[in-house]
């Protein structure tokens, strides 16, 4: 509730030595490192769903809503961590949603190609 | 190796790139289930493993079986890590069409490497913090609020202005903390590698760090000197040490074999 008064550095940094969740592998295995000309891609069928969700835009007149409630409920002189907070969980709920939606969208079309060999 | 009597070659997948001459210690299978090992070719050697061609389906396990080997290869050596899902024909071409031809710069690539570990950083904007801070200090937004607030549920439209309002405001203060987090970053770091962080209305930076080992406190000190800077309304995630996946790139080469 007291959003940190005496900041120490866990308040405003994680650290982790490795990524442990499967969208965070993916994020630091996926389309980088050393690219062999002579080389055929495995297909990751059912794998973009789960990275999706980390480059999907939500833009839309809901957001602008969620952001005019929120700041509609803003008490500036104290900060209401609990109104704010419910408001946070419904919004994150939201997002996942956009996304999904946008995940199938984005696996449909055609990714049976199981592998590109040249 | 064994009694193979299929015409088509063994296809191998590829995990990264080292040095030739270390002993290398692969102590977990790899993708797939199969086990590590080295092919040399005068002077560097691939890190790889058999690939069950015939109907592989990419589980999760895979991916962290293949983050894995590209982790335990790079506590024992320098690396050029290779993307997820890199497949060569077979064992020949690894040498005849990779290790052969890039043989100088993969060579310079790993002195590049050398020593030096990959961070990987991002920064979302805690959301009551960054809304209580712009709102602060913004008349029209003040104006618009006041408004919103005298109309009650009245004030579909006025949201949708105070909203959008917002959503451009933190756009903007976005785009200023994404290049001043990285300026800052890449002062203390070898080289960096930002992505686009358009995804989503918080998430303000993301990006890769390449940092000399024997710099990392600084990078650390650093890194922590950003996310105590007021008004504190970013939250870092730090991810490392790393091997170097996102600064393993060589230069595109597509007349080299057809």
């Amino acid at each position: 509730m007291a959003v940190a008064q005496r900041g120490t550095a866990s308040n405003y940094l994680q650290r982790a030595p490795s990524p442990s969740g499967l969208a965070e592998v993916l994020d630091v295995i996926l389309d980088k490192g050393l690219v062999i000309d002579a080389y055929v891609r495995v297909s990751v069928i059912g794998i973009e769903v789960l990275t999706i969700d980390a480059r999907i835009v939500i833009a839309s007149v809901d957001t602008y809503l969620r952001f005019a409630e929120a700041v509609n409920r803003l008490d500036l002189s104290q900060t209401e961590s609990a109104g704010i907070d419910e408001l946070r969980s419904g919004g994150s709920k939201e997002k996942t949603k956009g996304a999904l939606e946008g995940a199938k969208e984005a696996i449909t079309p055609g990714r049976k190609d199981k592998q590109r060999s040249r | 190796m064994s009694a193979n009597e299929t015409p088509s070659p063994q296809p191998v997948y590829v995990y990264g790139v080292v040095r030739a001459g270390g002993r290398l210690a692969f102590d977990e299978a790899g993708v797939a289930g199969r086990p590590l090992e080295l092919i040399e070719h005068d002077g560097v050697a691939a890190v790889v493993s058999d690939f069950p061609a015939e109907d592989f389906r990419v589980r999760r396990s895979d991916l962290h079986a293949h983050l894995r080997s590209v982790e335990r290869t790079f506590e024992q050596a320098t690396v050029a890590p290779c993307p997820f899902g890199t497949v060569i024909g077979s064992r020949e071409q690894v040498e005849s069409h990779f290790l052969g031809p890039r043989r100088d710069e993969l060579e310079r690539l790993l002195e590049q490497l050398e020593g030096h570990v990959q961070m990987n950083v991002k920064a979302e904007y805690d959301e009551q913090a960054v809304l209580a801070d712009l709102v602060a200090g913004d008349r029209e937004i003040g104006r618009l609020r006041e408004r919103t607030k005298a109309l009650g549920a009245a004030a579909y439209y006025e949201n949708i202005r105070l909203g959008e309002l917002i959503a451009s405001r933190l756009a903007a203060r976005r785009e200023a903390d994404a290049a001043e987090i990285e300026a800052v970053l890449a002062a203390a770091a070898a080289a960096a590698v930002p992505e686009p962080a358009d995804a989503g209305q918080l998430l303000v930076f993301k990006g890769s760090f390449l940092v000399a080992r024997d710099a990392l406190p600084e990078f650390d000190r650093t890194l922590d000197g950003l996310a105590e800077r007021p008004p504190r309304e970013l939250r870092f995630e730090a991810t490392g040490p790393l091997p170097p996946i996102a600064f393993a790139t060589l230069e595109p080469e597509g007349a080299a074999w057809a």
